[in-house]
């Protein structure tokens, strides 16, 4: 059952008053319950502005984005949701204890399951013998593993990562993928955009490639080799991307 | 409701901690420089003064609290991108912006609260305890700062943070002009001049309107009936302003 859709979901940017700039083109995604999905692709290929317009920070141009069957606006959905930005910013004049709180203040949390939980979350980020120190003073791997602690507060059953492995060294990102997978276990639904390739083969059961704004592949990573004739996910990914930068020379006569 | 409270405190947390209430102690030396200064005058000319200084230092630090707390409180959550964190939680874009007109306007009563406890202290201290006129002019200047952190608020959430404080400051000079203005221009016979006057004196709050303590300080009693029906126009223009901050931010992309 699907569990986040996109229907013709698109998103132009305005540039000035005449130009637009594609963000996002027509895409039709479903993510099922409990699986991991990642969302694949280069630097301004449309990840973000996806993630975006399925949590309401961006609107769409045209179509339709469905997190449990309710729309990005709708404050109960988002009750079920955690969510990690990409190099995730947080109020740097609060400690990790104070930001989790505030947090499960805001999902209205009850004081005393509020604080076991933050206990237990600084724990299984590894974070419990910085309670006091502030935010400005943490590293860029001791921000991202708040946010991950962040995202978790809710105990959501759908959880959003963009990119949660930036900035985290080898057994940071080792440690993540074994997060995710432990959640998956736990009957998660996670919704992951990442750079990194090898992560995204190991923990993702269905993947997406974004490019220019438009979702080129979507499928197993089995299914995707066979139908791309690929020997991994970055051969996959190459021929993918190249296929379609072939196409649209080819349209507008770029190549010749 | 509970949502716009969390995040109004937050907002004057971060006030607290980023140590914003250090502005009192600018405020704390102007006042004691000018009872110092004064102190060659009578004792009742002397108090005059303080009385004077004392109100415009108010008016002025509160309104420079006002104002920029109210920039930062929209711009810097999207500046650094905390802004995420927190739409994307089970909040109404509604609560956040008035939690922020919540947070701001705590952090602008804090202040005017420790500033008019330094002057009462000092007026104390010059053994002239404050009457009810004294009260008066800083119920007045507190709602105007109100008013000021208000109408901030609801140009951040439509112009970019430089608009907004040329925008903000040039709203303070002229809402304080417009009643100078509009006799000045009556005595004109320019239609064009004067209906561009009357636009600007129906759609820029009249600051003036707060402004009793030229009055109060030579010892003339203002009404509460004034005080009161001030304090409803205040009121009315902050829900403008508000309504003006929910409208755009609603539509607004992050």
């Amino acid at each position: 059952m699907a569990i986040i859709e996109t229907k013709d979901l698109t998103k132009h940017y305005r540039i000035g008053k005449k130009k637009t700039v594609i963000g996002l083109e027509k895409v039709n995604l479903s993510v099922n319950q409990g699986e991991i999905f990642g969302i694949l692709g280069p630097n301004g290929s449309g990840k973000t502005t996806c993630l975006k317009l399925l949590l309401g920070i961006l609107f769409p141009t045209s179509g339709q984005a469905y997190i449990m069957e309710k729309t990005p606006d709708d404050i109960n959905m988002k009750q079920h949701v955690g969510f990690l930005p990409e190099n995730p910013y947080y109020y740097d004049y609060l400690t990790g204890p104070e930001l989790l709180q505030f947090y499960a203040s805001l999902y209205s949390l009850d004081s005393q399951k509020a604080k076991s939980r933050i206990e237990q979350l600084l724990e299984l980020v590894e974070l419990q013998n910085a309670k006091r120190l502030h935010l400005r003073h943490y590293s860029k791997g001791m921000l991202e593993r708040i946010g991950l602690a962040a995202s978790l507060i809710n105990d959501p059953e759908i959880l959003i990562f963009d990119e949660p492995t930036t900035g985290l060294d080898p057994i940071g990102c080792r440690d993540t993928r074994n997060l995710l997978l432990k959640l998956k276990e736990q009957g998660k639904t996670i919704l992951l955009s990442s750079h990194f390739l090898s992560e995204v083969e190991r923990v993702c059961d269905r993947i997406a490639i974004f490019h220019r704004g438009y979702l080129l592949a979507t499928g197993t990573l089995d299914g995707l080799n066979k139908q791309y004739q690929a020997q991994n996910l970055e051969d996959l990914f190459v021929k993918t991307i190249c296929n379609f930068d072939n196409q649209v020379a080819t349209m507008t006569g770029e190549g010749s | 409701m509970k949502k716009m409270w969390l995040i109004g405190l937050n907002t004057f947390r971060e006030s607290i901690r980023k140590k914003m209430l250090y502005i009192i102690l600018i405020f704390a030396l102007i006042v004691i420089g000018a009872s110092k200064l004064f102190s060659f005058l009578t004792a009742e000319e002397e108090l005059k003064m303080i009385k004077d200084v004392s109100f415009s230092a108010i008016e002025f630090f509160g309104a420079l609290m006002a104002i920029f707390g109210s920039l930062y409180a929209i711009s810097a959550e999207i500046e650094r991108r905390t802004i995420y964190t927190l739409l994307t939680k089970p909040i109404r874009r509604s609560d956040f912006v008035l939690g922020k007109f919540f947070g701001v306007s705590m952090i602008v009563l804090v202040n005017f609260i420790l500033m008019t406890v330094f002057f009462i202290g000092l007026l104390l201290f010059k053994k002239s305890p404050p009457d009810l006129q004294v009260f008066k002019t800083l119920l007045l200047i507190f709602f105007e700062l109100i008013l000021i952190g208000g109408i901030t608020l609801a140009l951040g959430t439509f112009t970019s943070d430089a608009f907004n404080i040329i925008c903000s400051f040039f709203l303070y000079i002229v809402g304080h002009l417009t009643s100078y203005g509009k006799e000045l221009v009556e005595r004109t016979e320019n239609i064009i001049v004067r209906g561009l006057t009357d636009m600007l004196y129906t759609l820029v709050p009249n600051y003036e309107n707060f402004n009793i303590r030229d009055k109060i300080v030579v010892g003339l009693n203002v009404s509460w009936g004034y005080v009161g029906y001030t304090i409803l126009y205040g009121i009315l223009y902050v829900c403008i302003a508000l309504y003006v901050a929910l409208y755009f931010f609603e539509k607004r992309e992050i």
